[in-house]
């Protein structure tokens, strides 16, 4: 809509919010880059320049790419958990089940809890002996696990509460997908005389391929900043065993006040994610949309 | 073989609820226990396995073993309100321009503006901190709650402009076009014709607004410390080796409560479709 | 006093426009024909002020047009989509000009509801538009932009969207309707012969962003300018066939030989094209043969294609008769009614029936 006397209006609405997140997003980001080029610690503070050095110990820093590594896996495993869960639980509650609505209202609940928050309370439910968590699996014979102490048991435990807290998140995205979806293939496919497992592979699964993509990359994007129930549930603990990328740059950099080195491990850290999503996205594309029959 | 898939249904829905309700349920029960009630195992019922107490409740206003939860209580309001407030303006406006017209500038095209504001969501808060942390100690704003209020706005600004754009998108633009010809300048006519027929976007733009900034914890970690305390911060806070649970879990319940009203706001959307982006 | 477009360009988007150049005057209507996508509605969105050409220029009365924004054109619209205001009702949809213009509240009151009455909308006033049937809202639609008295009023196919029979009801409506707006200037764009013939005062021929002819309907229904414009402005689209003349016969399609009539005397010997309105052929015993391909009533005729010697063909036979798919037909043609076109793109007109021949 290119129109005369338009031009003003055009840059007005768009300007105010344009320049207001650049201005908060690309100063920060900017200054980032400059930091990482500089020795600023807590000894000597400023922008000294050091050049690339920071980059360079980035490179050799194996508790990083550990980091980074642990975050991949418990990121891509959680998301991949939430989808499945997720389109499970939408195609529960999309159609005929009696108290649909009270289900799709319990089901979203958690997305709504402030994550922090419910992860203190989940803490409290893995305590190791006053937690109901050792104390109701014992009732079936099973553990006590050491939800918050073994390894193992702590990466198993981030990504419980993570699944706690954002299943719901595919579960709406999903069923409002569903609930948008046309009649007639499902029409044409009963009277092709599908059943049920056949109808969702060839009909539901591939018409929300779409809005399944766009649900994994949002889920996955979210994923990738996973800090704050590390922090809550185990900081990092036990030893590195749960530490994830963001983690262990708030320790060098807020803790340690190491903010050059920081900086460098936060740069890396935000271009190593955005190459990673964007090859997911791409297969994702290509795996679920590619191959199409059409 | 019907009977057994519908009892199969049911089961996995009943899992899950229960999975979904289980740590809700914990921490009201256990915001009625005393020390006693706690640390002799997990208990569940209250009269039957443990004498229940109104402690934990009454800590919510100062005393010992708690957090006083008001000022923290209002200061995330005030801080998240105004951010949604703030963003869905910004937001609005600025969707309703990527919608409407053309902003070709070199190989810069509208889509691109669109994915500069939604590229925002992939910054992970650790990087934006330390720089945050500096810019609003050289704006005087750390520790205060318009400097908070400004981070929030940078988080929730690229919500409220994707999910309008969206939205404005399926608005048919022959009904601003017709207002102008009826004589309203551009901002009128989005004043009086589009922004009455696009509430339900700017609700639903609003809701995640909401949600996004009242749950975030990280920036109001990094830059507050005594002056603005918000809800998730303060009740973290009580996140020690002796923790008082009983009064954790009081905090918690009331934090998250006012939020979980907004999901019965999305169920309706959800099924009236609106959600779906099928708008009317 | 007119509405004058001068060399309109637009090249980006489809439809172009190409070199536009058109008069549009004062206590008229003027028909704006043309195919899908030929530029009727990007013509009337560039008048409207909602596009933007690339060059060329609108002068109203004499006077600069184009460097008006949309709002300050007075200028109304009629979509061909049904567009209302969703969020006002019936009532606050047609009075919504007048009180942007400030009209003082009895007034709008009285003029919106002699409007309603006048569409026959009285009964909904209250309705929201989503409530009315598709001939309601558009009626709403016609009566928001009357109620205005607009300077410049544009109906961009407004009854295409609805149902044979609402389309010729409102297609009635519209006749005694716009004679209450003949001060102004009348544009309106459509698809079918039948409406431009009917409606216009003026009729102006489009095709892929350029004006191929403007003049009364009746002239340019007698003397399309070329081949492409009888193939416009004819329903069914004039027969159009390749052939020769060759000394006193006139050789068409696969070397069917007819009697070449005084008229084309002065045409030298060669190739040309032959116009035939599909109610110039007629059945023959022992005519031109050929096989049905299609066949369609329409009212009280009956349209036949069919593959003949001629090429593909339509006839136009009165009553209702039946011709089943791939049957033999017969046709004869009425030689006096052939127009000539030249051989050449459009195909100019050389030659046409004289009137009362046809």
């Amino acid at each position: 809509m290119d129109q005369i006397g338009t031009r003003f209006y055009k840059l007005s609405f768009l300007l105010p919010g344009f320049l207001v997140l650049l201005a908060i997003i690309l100063f920060p980001l900017l200054f980032t880059i400059r930091v990482s080029l500089s020795g600023w610690d807590a000894i000597t503070p400023g922008l000294g320049w050091v050049g690339i050095k920071n980059y360079l110990n980035v490179f050799g820093d194996t508790r990083f790419w550990q980091s980074m590594l642990r975050l991949s896996g418990m990121a891509v495993g959680s998301v991949l958990i939430q989808y499945v869960l997720g389109f499970a639980l939408a195609l529960l509650v999309w159609r005929d089940i009696k108290y649909k609505r009270f289900f799709r209202v319990l089901f979203l609940i958690p997305m709504m809890t402030t994550p922090v928050i419910m992860t203190v309370i989940w803490r409290t439910i893995l305590h190791e002996s006053l937690g109901p968590a050792n104390d109701l699996l014992g009732v079936v014979g099973l553990g006590p696990y050491q939800w918050l102490t073994s390894p193992a048991w702590s990466i198993a435990a981030i990504m419980m509460v993570e699944v706690w807290q954002w299943t719901p998140f595919m579960f709406l995205l999903l069923l409002a997908g569903l609930i948008s979806l046309p009649r007639e293939p499902f029409l044409a496919a009963a009277i092709d005389g599908a059943g049920p497992i056949r109808t969702f592979f060839n009909v539901t699964f591939p018409l929300l391929a779409p809005v399944s993509i766009g649900a994994i990359i949002i889920r996955l994007i979210e994923a990738s900043k996973l800090i704050e129930t590390v922090y809550v549930l185990t900081s990092g603990g036990p030893g590195t065993a749960t530490e994830t990328a963001g983690y262990y740059v708030y320790i060098k950099g807020l803790r340690d006040f190491d903010i050059g080195y920081a900086a460098a491990l936060s740069i890396t850290y935000l271009v190593i994610m955005m190459i990673l999503l964007t090859l997911i996205a791409k297969l994702l594309v290509k795996f679920m949309l590619g191959d199409k029959p059409q | 073989m019907n009977g057994l898939v519908s009892f199969l249904k049911y089961a996995a829905i009943a899992v899950w609820s229960l999975f979904v309700a289980a740590p809700l349920l914990w921490a009201v029960t256990t915001s009625f226990k005393t020390a006693n009630g706690v640390t002799g195992g997990p208990t569940y019922i209250p009269w039957l396995q443990y004498e229940p107490s109104l402690q934990g409740w009454r800590t919510l206003f100062g005393g010992a073993g708690g957090i006083d939860i008001v000022g923290p209580y209002i200061d995330s309001i005030i801080v998240t309100l105004s951010a949604t407030a703030i963003s869905i303006v910004l937001g609005t406006l600025a969707a309703y321009g990527l919608s409407r017209y053309d902003y070709r500038m070199g190989f810069v095209k509208n889509s691109d503006i669109v994915f500069f504001f939604i590229s925002q969501r992939i910054m992970p808060p650790i990087v934006l901190s330390i720089p945050f942390f500096l810019m609003l100690q050289f704006l005087g704003l750390l520790d205060s709650k318009l400097g908070l209020i400004l981070v929030y706005v940078a988080l929730l600004l690229p919500i409220a402009v994707w999910i309008m754009v969206d939205f404005f998108d399926g608005v048919p633009r022959q009904i601003d076009e017709m207002a102008m010809l009826d004589g309203l300048k551009p901002f009128e006519a989005f004043w009086k014709v589009v922004l009455p027929n696009s509430l339900p976007g700017i609700l639903v733009a609003a809701m995640f607004c909401l949600i996004f900034g009242w749950n975030d914890f990280f920036f109001a970690f990094t830059l507050t410390f005594t002056d603005t305390q918000l809800l998730p911060v303060a009740v973290v806070a009580l996140n020690s080796s002796v923790t008082p649970w009983w009064s954790l879990s009081a905090s918690a319940l009331v934090s998250v409560l006012p939020l979980i009203v907004i999901a019965f706001f999305v169920e309706k959307l959800l099924s009236r479709g609106t959600l779906a982006g099928a708008i009317r | 006093m007119s509405l004058v477009a001068q060399s309109l360009e637009l090249t980006r988007g489809v439809p172009h426009l190409n070199a536009l150049s058109a008069t549009f005057e004062r206590g008229k209507l003027t028909t704006v024909i043309g195919r899908t996508l030929a530029g009727k509605t990007t013509l009337m969105r560039v008048i409207a002020g909602l596009q933007n050409a690339d060059s060329g220029t609108l002068t109203l009365d004499g006077k600069p047009f184009s460097t008006h924004a949309a709002w300050q054109r007075d200028v109304a619209m009629v979509y061909q989509q049904f567009i209302n205001y969703p969020h006002l009702n019936v009532f606050e949809n047609v009075a919504f000009p007048l009180r942007k213009k400030r009209v003082a509240g009895t007034d709008i009151k009285l003029q919106v509801r002699a409007m309603l009455e006048q569409l026959g909308l009285a009964a909904f006033a209250e309705r929201r538009p989503s409530q009315l049937s598709g001939g309601q809202q558009q009626r709403v639609a016609l009566a928001r932009a009357l109620v205005r008295k607009a300077d410049i009023l544009l109906l961009d196919e407004p009854v295409v969207n609805l149902d044979y029979k609402l389309r010729e009801q409102l297609r009635d409506d519209f006749r005694s309707l716009l004679k209450t707006q003949r001060q102004g200037i009348i544009i309106y764009n459509t698809t079918e012969p039948s409406e431009a013939m009917m409606l216009g005062d003026q009729l102006v021929v489009v095709h892929e962003g350029r004006i191929l002819q403007t003049g009364l309907p009746a002239t340019v229904f007698e003397q399309p300018a070329s081949a492409l414009v009888a193939a416009i402005i004819n329903d069914p689209p004039m027969n159009i066939i390749a052939g020769h003349l060759v000394g006193k016969h006139i050789v068409a399609g696969d070397g069917v030989r007819l009697p070449k009539p005084a008229r084309f005397n002065g045409l030298a010997d060669g190739a040309y094209r032959f116009g035939l309105r599909a109610h110039d052929l007629s059945l023959k015993n022992n005519g031109i043969p050929g096989k049905v391909t299609f066949s369609e009533v329409s009212g009280s005729e009956t349209f036949i294609h069919a593959k003949t010697a001629l090429g593909q063909t339509v006839t136009q036979v009165a009553g209702v008769h039946i011709a089943p798919l791939g049957s033999d037909v017969s046709l004869a043609v009425a030689t006096e009614s052939l127009f000539v076109f030249a051989n050449d793109g459009d195909g100019r007109l050389l030659s046409a029936p004289n009137r009362g021949q046809r």
